[in-house]
C-alpha cells in the first residue's frame, strides 16, 4: 500500500459511502475536497467565475460516478482531482487558441476577503508543504515543464514552443520530473 | 525505449491531445510495467492540486448540494477506460529492480568519488554545484511565483526577425518573467539585453546568457516599469548604457 495522505484516507470510505447513495457523506467529502476542486480550477482558467462553473460540474460528477471509483486504480483524491484537472483543461483548451491563452489578461482577483479559506488552508497545511518541498528538489527545467503543463493547461508541444525548446526534451522533463516529484512524495506500491 | 512510451509524462499531466491520449491507451494496453509507471504518475500529479486549496466562493456548496440531491448516480459497471490498476504484485518486481539499480549507480559514483587525490576536489565542485542549485533554485522559485501569480498577465510579441518575446508580469510580486523563444542565437561573443523603461528612459534589466536565442530572463524588481525592451549586445552589455541603436528586437509594453 502507499503511503497516502490524511485526507485521502479520509476520502476514500467517504466516497464509498458516496457511491452508495449518502448525500451526508457527500457533504463531508465536498469539505474536504472542494477548495483544492475549485483552487485548481482558478489556477487553471484564471477565471473565479469559470472555476466555479467547472468546480460545480466536477462535484456533481463526482455524486453522479462514484460506483466507478476503484481503490485499486489509485486514491479517492487522486481520483477526485484527475476529474477536476482534465475537466479544467478541457474548458481552457476549448476556449481559447493557444496564442491567444497566451495573451489572455488574467482575471483573478487578489481579493480574498469574501471567502472563508481558513479551515481549509489548515487541513491542507501539511501536504500543500510536502508538495511544494518535493517540487524545490526538481530541476529548474524540470519544474518548469511541469508547472507550465500542470498549471497553465499547455499541452507539452505548447511548453516546447513557449521555452524554445525541442519536443523529446520537454517530454522527457516531464516524465523525470515526475518521477522525482513521484520518489519523493513516496507515491508508490514497491 | 518507444516513441509513445516517452509521452508518460505529458500524458499524466493531461499535456497531450485527445489523439495523442487516444495512441497513449492504445499503448498502454499492451504494456504492463508502463502502466504502473502512469497509475503512479497520475497519483503524483494529482498532489500537485493540493497547493491550490482556496477558500470558496459563497454560493458554490449550497449550489452543489442542491443539485446533487436531484442527480440521479450511475450503476456500478464496468469501469471507463482510464488510469490502469497499481500495484498488481507480477509488476512490482521491475520497478523494485529499477530502483536498486539506481541506488546501486548513486552508490558507484560516490566511491569513485571518494576514491584517491581526487577527493578534495571533488568536495569543492560539489560545494559549488550545490551553491549554484541553491541560487537556481531561487531563481526559480521567484520565477513560479510570477507564473502562478493570480493577477500575472501575458503579453507576447513577435521579434523583429524571428521568434517571439513573451513578458509575463505581475502587479502583486512588482516582477516579470521575459521568455526568449526561437530568437536567432547570436554569436557566443554577444547576448540578448533586458530593459526597463520608464518615463522615457530605460535601463538595463540585465544581460541574458550568450549565444542563447532561447531563454528567460527574470526580472524581479519592476519598479513601476512602463516597458521592458530587448536587444542585441556585446555579451558583457551595452558599453554605453543603452540600447545599441539598431539592435533592439522587441519592445513589450507592460500597462
Amino acid at each position: 500500500m502507499s503511503p497516502r495522505t490524511q485526507e485521502s484516507t479520509a476520502a476514500e470510505p467517504l466516497l464509498r459511502a458516496v457511491a452508495g447513495g449518502d448525500g451526508a457523506a457527500f457533504a463531508q467529502l465536498y469539505d474536504l475536497v472542494a477548495g483544492r476542486v475549485y483552487g485548481l480550477a482558478v489556477r487553471i482558467l484564471r477565471d473565479p467565475a469559470q472555476a466555479e462553473e467547472v468546480a460545480q460540474e466536477v462535484l456533481v460528477e463526482v455524486w453522479r460516478t462514484a460506483a466507478r471509483f476503484d481503490p485499486a486504480r489509485g486514491s479517492a483524491t487522486a481520483w477526485i482531482f484527475t476529474i477536476t484537472h482534465r475537466r479544467a483543461v478541457d474548458r481552457v483548451r476549448s476556449e481559447q487558441a493557444s496564442a491567444a491563452r497566451l495573451r489572455r489578461v488574467a482575471a483573478v482577483s487578489a481579493a480574498g476577503a469574501d471567502y472563508d479559506s481558513v479551515v481549509e488552508a489548515a487541513t491542507t497545511r501539511i501536504e500543500q508543504q510536502q508538495v511544494r518541498r518535493c517540487l524545490q528538489g526538481l530541476t529548474e527545467r524540470q519544474r518548469e515543464a511541469l508547472t507550465l503543463a500542470y498549471y497553465g493547461g499547455y499541452t507539452y508541444r505548447e511548453v516546447a514552443e513557449l521555452l524554445g525548446t525541442g519536443l523529446p526534451a520537454v517530454k522527457a522533463r516531464m516524465r523525470d520530473g515526475l518521477i522525482r516529484l513521484r520518489d519523493c512524495l513516496g507515491v508508490s506500491r514497491a | 525505449m518507444t516513441d509513445v512510451h516517452t509521452l508518460a509524462g505529458a500524458y499524466a499531466l493531461d499535456a497531450v491531445t485527445d489523439l495523442e491520449r487516444a495512441a497513449f491507451r492504445r499503448h498502454l494496453a499492451g504494456c504492463e510495467s508502463c502502466a504502473l509507471e502512469v497509475a503512479e504518475f497520475g497519483e503524483t500529479a494529482a498532489r500537485l492540486a493540493d497547493p491550490t486549496g482556496t477558500g470558496l466562493p459563497p454560493g458554490l456548496r449550497a449550489a452543489v448540494l442542491a443539485r446533487v440531491a436531484h442527480t440521479p448516480q450511475t450503476r456500478p459497471g464496468r469501469p471507463r477506460m482510464g488510469r490502469p490498476r497499481m500495484g498488481r504484485s507480477r509488476t512490482v518486481a521491475p520497478v523494485r529492480w529499477r530502483r536498486w539499480t539506481a541506488v546501486a549507480a548513486a552508490a558507484g559514483v560516490l566511491v569513485a568519488g571518494a576514491g584517491g587525490a581526487g577527493y578534495l576536489v571533488r568536495q569543492q565542485q560539489l560545494q559549488d554545484a550545490r551553491e549554484r542549485a541553491v541560487a537556481a533554485e531561487a531563481r526559480v522559485a521567484q520565477i513560479d511565483a510570477v507564473l502562478t501569480a493570480p493577477d500575472a498577465v501575458v503579453r507576447q510579441q513577435p521579434a523583429s526577425g524571428s521568434g517571439t518575446v513573451t513578458v509575463v508580469g505581475s502587479q502583486l510580486r512588482g516582477a516579470a518573467v521575459v521568455v526568449l523563444a526561437a530568437l536567432p542565437d547570436p554569436p557566443a561573443d554577444q547576448a540578448y539585453q533586458l530593459w526597463l523603461g520608464s518615463g522615457g528612459e530605460l535601463t538595463s534589466a540585465g544581460v541574458l546568457p550568450a549565444g542563447q536565442g532561447s531563454t528567460i530572463g527574470l526580472l524581479p524588481d519592476l519598479a513601476g516599469a512602463e516597458l521592458v525592451g530587448v536587444s542585441l549586445e556585446p555579451a558583457t552589455g551595452s558599453p554605453t548604457g543603452q540600447p545599441t541603436e539598431g539592435r533592439t528586437v522587441a519592445t513589450v509594453p507592460l500597462t
